[in-house]
């Protein structure tokens, strides 16, 4: 057996089947120079494949819109003239032009920073190659020969190859080119088969039919394995497909530990499509409705119009709890249309609620575009980044001077519209008991409370390592903001991958936190965890985390 | 001739169909029409050519256009860019 280590891991799963090898056809081109009589048929002989390769296209486009832009591209008058100039002024044959062509605009896109720019010379690379098997003579490539259910093994598959290939006998990909973003990887996750792309030594490692183990999971790839190993294997792919088909099943029910403590897990989402998208995961509600996509994608500061629209929509799309963040800009995250002057500590500068709290009518347009939205269904304000009872006040202040102007102009919206807030700074942590009796909930978010208790970048990769949630100052932190949120009766949430995490989740259960937010993908994990936790248990262990001194110890317990 | 700057909202820049989009949308205009980003100056009327210049959401471009139908068509190339090319 030989082993194949994979870095790069494209889209998840374990399968095991015989490769189909797709063969490259031989499209070097040929090397002849051409006299002045024979200019012309080689220019017609480009035409004709143009010409060919454009109604092969045309037709590939009915079904699938990326051939539409491969369209256009073969009839791209920069890339004809490249090679009509290269027959006719340097006597090249209508291939070595093409291949000369090709590669003058790939030279182009590889040099850009953009790794999605990059791979557009794939999409070239695509149709030239079409052009050349065309002046070849050749015919398209197909998978006829393909009768049984294999794992394809190729140098890269293109959008024309794939477009050929029945699906229902492809288990799995592997390709010697391409990256996470590439057409492969793409396919590959949006149909849920595994893929590992960018394994160099795919091509010499393999032969035609020879069995192979791919686990994407891991990024390993066994070659004629033994049958010990085979087995052994099956064992864990049959486990790991029962588990995923198990966790998607199951997402639908409630998270209620196994003694009877019912928990609600939410998604985080940051557009209306991903409102749609977390849907069939069942979730409770939106915890975290990031409204910066509205203001970062837009020319202008969003209308109050255009975000009712959007608020509107998210809130019947899921016809439970939709918490909207006001928006949090600044720090990291800047807009086009606005100029944010340079600070020198951007994550302690100007942002989010202090940006609101300053541009008053652009925080109006939102409160009242929120408040409209909530008479179509359960939307609730979140602050972010208090600091300070102040702010509150103000914000809740104008709050209420756009719920009067709403009544005077009649229009309708929910007079008890809930208000909370995120605790992701130290201030609001050390004062929580107080923010509690002012707000209906509280949310707490551990990237900006880790970065900002420990005073840890976490964008800086040297002190990376001093960034983490496990901490037991964070962790003291968080059980804080919960008892002081269940003091007063208020419900305390979590909107962060820590919520997420293997191991947080299970703590934060047992420091009692009432809802877990995290990305829609992840809620089937975390339903599970919770479905098969014991509250009782899980509180034993959060109650003796209190007592460590060390992430060491807390990592111990966990 | 005439020019109007205007900002590129597309998410990841005019990558192959944004791209493609104007590429159909200039060529049915009679003028000369050039894209300017920074030092780079690009004719839409070609994708491969357009995708080269390596135009990302948020840069600022400035459109000319030059011909007969001039003015016509720099309405036509900004609206289209304005709308986001079908994205």
């Amino acid at each position: 057996m030989r082993t194949i280590i994979v870095e790069k891991k494209s889209s998840k799963g374990i399968v095991m089947g015989n490769v189909y090898l797709v063969e490259k056809q031989d499209l070097k081109p040929r090397q002849d120079m051409i006299n002045e009589d024979q200019i012309e048929l080689e220019v017609a002989s480009y035409d004709k494949a143009v010409a060919k390769a454009v109604s092969e296209l045309e037709v590939l486009a009915k079904d699938n819109e990326i051939f539409a832009a491969h369209v256009e591209l073969a009839k791209d008058i920069a890339l004809y003239e490249g090679v009509v100039n290269r027959i006719r002024n340097e006597k090249q044959n209508a291939e070595i032009a093409l291949r000369n062509t090709e590669e003058e605009y790939c030279a182009i896109f590889d040099m850009m920073d953009d790794e999605y720019m990059r791979e557009r010379s794939a999409d070239l690379k695509d149709i030239c190659n079409r052009f050349m098997r065309i002046l070849k003579g050749l015919e398209e490539r197909d998978f006829s020969g393909i009768r049984e259910k294999v794992i394809l093994v190729a140098e890269d598959l293109a959008p024309s190859d794939t477009a050929k290939l029945n699906l229902n006998y492809v288990l799995g990909f592997i390709t010697k080119l391409g990256g996470v973003t590439s057409h492969v990887s793409i396919m590959a996750r949006s149909l849920g088969l595994p893929a590992l792309v960018g394994v160099s030594e795919i091509l010499d490692e393999v032969k035609g039919n020879e069995f192979v183990i791919l686990d994407a999971n891991e990024g390993r790839i066994y070659i004629d394995p033994s049958d010990d190993f085979v087995a052994e294997f099956k064992l864990k792919a049959d486990e790991f497909a029962r588990k995923q088909k198990e966790l998607e099943e199951a997402s639908h029910l409630p998270a209620v530990t196994t003694d009877g403590r019912k928990v609600k897990v939410c998604a985080n989402v940051g557009s209306v499509e991903d409102v749609k998208n977390m849907l069939k995961f069942s979730p409770d509600g939106i915890g975290l409705f990031r409204s910066e996509f509205l203001y970062m994608e837009n020319t202008h500061f969003p209308t109050e119009e255009e975000q009712f629209e959007a608020y509107k929509e998210a809130a019947v799309l899921c016809g439970k709890e939709v918490i909207i963040r006001t928006l949090d800009i600044g720090g990291d995250k800047e807009l086009s249309y606005y100029d944010f002057e340079a600070e020198e500590n951007p994550f302690l500068g100007f942002r989010a609620i202090r940006i609101s709290l300053e541009l008053v009518d652009v925080f109006k347009a939102q409160l009242r575009a929120l408040l409209r939205a909530s008479a179509f269904g359960d939307v609730r304000i979140m602050y972010p980044m208090i600091i300070s009872m102040e702010e509150l006040t103000r914000a809740n202040e104008i709050l209420e001077i756009c719920k009067k102007e709403l009544a005077a102009e009649g229009k309708a919206f929910n007079e008890n519209i809930k208000v909370g807030m995120m605790i992701e700074t130290p201030a609001s942590v050390i004062q929580a008991e107080e923010f509690a009796k002012h707000v209906d909930f509280f949310s707490i978010g551990t990237n900006d409370l880790t970065q900002y208790m420990l005073v840890v970048d976490r964008g800086n990769k040297k002190i990376s390592k001093l960034y983490d949630t496990f901490h037991p100052a964070v962790l003291k932190c968080i059980k804080r903001v919960i008892d002081a949120g269940h003091a007063q009766n208020i419900e305390v949430g979590m909107c962060g991958e820590f919520a997420a995490d293997d191991k947080g989740t299970g703590l934060l259960l047992g420091m009692g936190l009432d809802e877990f937010s995290v990305s829609a993908g992840s809620i089937p994990e975390v339903k599970d965890k919770i479905r098969k936790s014991s509250y009782n248990e899980a509180k034993a262990v959060a109650d003796r985390i209190g007592d460590a001194y060390t992430i060491d110890e807390v990592m111990k317990l966990l | 001739m005439v020019s109007q700057k205007i900002k590129v909202i597309n998410k990841s820049g005019l990558h192959l169909r944004p791209a493609g989009e104007l590429t159909k949308i200039a060529g049915k205009c009679l003028s000369d029409i050039t894209l300017v980003k920074g030092e780079k100056r690009v004719n839409p009327k070609s994708v491969l050519i357009l995708m080269s210049a390596g135009i990302m959401c948020g840069d600022e471009i400035i459109v000319e256009c030059d011909g007969p139908t001039e003015e016509e068509d720099l309405k036509t190339i900004v609206a289209a860019i304005e709308s986001g090319l079908g994205e």
